[in-house]
């Protein structure tokens, strides 16, 4: 049998393989990232509390279970309550305050992009009860509580859900 | 055919006090040491993450069981806490430390030439260690970056970097020594694993930057970026470098085409697919899912080149259980790719994407096929390492029956569980609907995720009555040179 691919050696690969990498980066990291975006109307400008609030939301993992990027074919029909309340289709700029972005993957419970604007997400003693105790509000939640968290933080956690108009 | 074996201390059956044999394991120079420790680690490593898998199983089905957990505890053993630690210790602690211990056995099988350094690669195995010592204590405590696959803070980050990068030098460095002159493709895909693993790692978790993120639309494209190339030059590159050598030698013929062999050397361009239909710039899409499609290339020929490989063979599946493993896995990789490919069709993505669909997908990718080469791994070379078989043939068996159909009915119920899911979003239905459904999946998923659970636990045992067992056999302490 022929084994092996007979000019190639260590130096030859080397160079292939990062270049590879290099045209990966350039194509679809910083050509990408040339169309720079400017912060949208939804992009907040967090405060002290709500950046505490981002960052309890993401120690305690919240993002694995809820995603925060409305795709176009969901506008206008995605529902949470009612029809097509997941809200507007995400654009580039909502995300140009955010370190990190919290995109998510999966949606164990509802897209949180706008959980604000809608009528019970909206509500500053709604979701403290919710976060304490998601069944109380939403029967049949398997939402975890965190009943566990200092009042300090859960307000704060609220403070930053509120920003997600 | 034989893959050469090594007489140590340890082998011959001596007990010794543990702290001389942690002083060994850390220091020693005796040849092939750290692959066996690595793969003594990779071991070791699959306890704590694989418990971690299970008890998310049961907080998705059953979230009152929350309430067993003593207060204190709620936090660190919270779904959000305990996610990233099984994800990151099972992919960089289990699988990577299978990979990085077969590699370095291998590499000095296929280049003829003794490890570059020895003391070198114990450095590679101490600061894994540590890293996945530090990842299992500090993700449970909320210390995370929160971008998935680069959870694990910034010290963290550091060590594996630097176990990356001596990685790359003992591989690299060994095969400048080389005996053989030409290269198997399996060093191919060591070589490049291990140089662009340490800098895609690098990169995406962008090191130089305590936080670990970047900002805005760049930390979502980065992040997506190093996912999937992470997951592309370092979980399959070195895969597919692990099984075409293992394959050969396991099923006693010649690889069937190396030129084939080499068209599986994939790029890294493939990740941009889970922008889909999101915020970012339209070519892109079109440019990923082109790339998507293209690795089917790639994928048939691998395909071939294991079935026209196993021709002739396929008996041997019947006795040897590290075949059974490897072959298996081959099999379920080829279906990876397809369903991967699939899920970068724009409008099947909008269906599925973010259910419970993806999670399967990424079971398969893991469990089915790359978990599935690392049992192959431990059980074909821990024999070479150590010149003795493996504990128990009978242990074995259970554990690749139990594994295999735990997680064919695991995939299987999210798959279905996901389309569901999918079918209720569209419907316009309320969103806590396609929570409900959900249940019966759910408890079918944490029933086969016990099975699977089992059945690691019987490989674990394996390894560790092989590691403990008396030497039988005295095996030449020469390294055999060459390939197939
Ligand atoms: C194990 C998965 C999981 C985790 C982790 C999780 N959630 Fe949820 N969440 C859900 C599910 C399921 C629902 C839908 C049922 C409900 O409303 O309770 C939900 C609903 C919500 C809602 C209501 C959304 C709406 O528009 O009605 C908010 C707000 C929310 N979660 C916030 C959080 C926060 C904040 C965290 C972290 C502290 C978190 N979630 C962690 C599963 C999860």
């Amino acid at each position: 049998m022929p084994p092996h691919v007979p000019e190639w050696g260590p130096s030859r690969l080397a160079a292939l393989s990062l270049l590879m990498l290099a045209l990966g980066l350039v194509a679809t990291v910083w050509l990408p990232g040339l169309e720079g975006e400017q912060p949208s109307a939804l992009a907040a400008n967090y405060t002290s509390a709500e950046l505490r609030g981002r960052a309890i939301f993401q120690r305690e993992g919240c993002w694995y279970c809820h995603t925060q990027q409305v795709r176009a074919p969901e506008v206008g029909r995605g529902t949470i309550d009612r029809p097509g309340d997941i809200g507007p289709e995400s654009a580039p700029g909502d995300y140009a305050r955010q370190q990190p972005v919290f995109w998510g993957t999966e949606r164990q419970g509802p897209d949180l992009s706008h959980v604000a604007s809608r009528a019970a997400g909206g509500n500053r003693a709604w979701q403290l009860v919710h976060l304490r105790s998601p069944s109380q509000v939403r029967p049949g939640s398997t939402m975890p509580s965190y009943a566990h968290l200092p009042d300090d933080e859960l307000e704060a956690l609220v403070d930053y859900l509120l920003t997600l108009k | 055919m034989a893959l050469g074996a090594q007489a140590s201390p340890e082998a011959l059956g001596a007990r010794r006090p543990f702290i001389v044999a942690a002083r060994e394991a850390l220091m020693g120079e005796e040849p092939d040491g750290a692959a066996r420790y690595f793969l003594y680690s990779a071991a070791f490593w699959l306890l704590l993450p694989g418990l971690a898998g299970l008890a998310l199983a049961v907080l998705l089905y059953a979230p009152a069981a929350q309430e067993l957990i003593p207060l204190g505890l709620r936090g660190p053993l919270g779904f959000g806490r305990l996610r990233p630690m099984h994800v990151n210790v099972l992919l960089f602690g289990w699988l990577s430390m299978v990979y990085v211990g077969s590699m370095l056995f291998i590499t000095t099988r296929l280049t003829g030439s003794p490890l570059y350094s020895e003391r070198l690669a114990r450095v590679t195995l101490v600061v894994w260690n540590l890293a996945m010592l530090a990842a299992t204590i500090s993700l449970p405590l909320g210390i995370t970056q929160g971008r998935e696959y680069s959870e694990m803070g910034w010290g963290i980050d550091l060590l594996l970097v630097v176990g990356y990068a001596t990685l790359a030098v003992n591989i690299w460095g060994t095969v400048r020594r080389r005996r053989h002159p030409k290269l198997y493709v399996s060093l191919w895909n060591f070589m490049a694993a291990s140089l662009i693993g340490a800098l895609v790692y690098a990169i995406g978790n962008k090191v130089w930057d305590p936080s670990g993120a970047y900002v805005g639309m760049t930390d979502a494209i980065m992040s997506y970026f190093y996912v999937h190339n992470i997951f592309n030059v370092w979980f399959t590159t070195g895969g597919l470098g692990l099984a075409l050598y293992l394959l050969p030698k396991l099923a006693g013929r010649p690889l069937f085409s190396h030129r084939l062999a080499i068209w599986g050397f994939t790029s890294v361009w493939t990740g941009q697919h889970h922008l889909l239909y999101g915020p970012g710039p339209e070519w892109l899409e079109i440019l990923s899912v082109a790339f998507s499609i293209l690795t089917a290339v790639p994928n048939t020929a691998f395909l071939i080149n294991v079935v026209k490989t196993m021709e002739g063979s396929w008996g041997r599946l019947r006795q040897d259980i590290a075949l059974r493993f490897l072959v298996a896995g081959c099999l379920f990789y080829a279906f990876t790719c397809l369903q991967g490919i699939s899920q970068s069709i724009r409008t099947f993505s909008a269906f599925i994407h973010f259910t419970n669909w993806v999670i399967g997908h990424s079971h398969l990718a893991f469990v089915a096929d790359y978990s599935f080469f690392g049992f192959a791994l431990s059980y074909a070379l821990l024999p070479r390492l150590l010149g003795r078989e493996i504990a128990s043939q009978r242990l074995a068996s259970w554990h690749f029956w139990l594994v295999f159909v735990g997680i064919l009915v695991f995939m299987v119920s999210l798959w279905v569980g996901g389309w569901m899911q999918a079918v209720s979003w569209q419907s316009g239905a309320r969103f806590i609907e396609s929570v409900q459904l959900l249940k019966p999946y759910f408890l079918l998923r944490l029933v086969a995720g016990g099975v699977v659970g089992v059945g690691v636990l019987a490989f674990v045992v394996n390894v560790a009555l092989t590691a403990r067992a008396p030497r039988l056999t005295m095996a030449p302490a020469t390294p055999s040179a060459g390939v197939a």
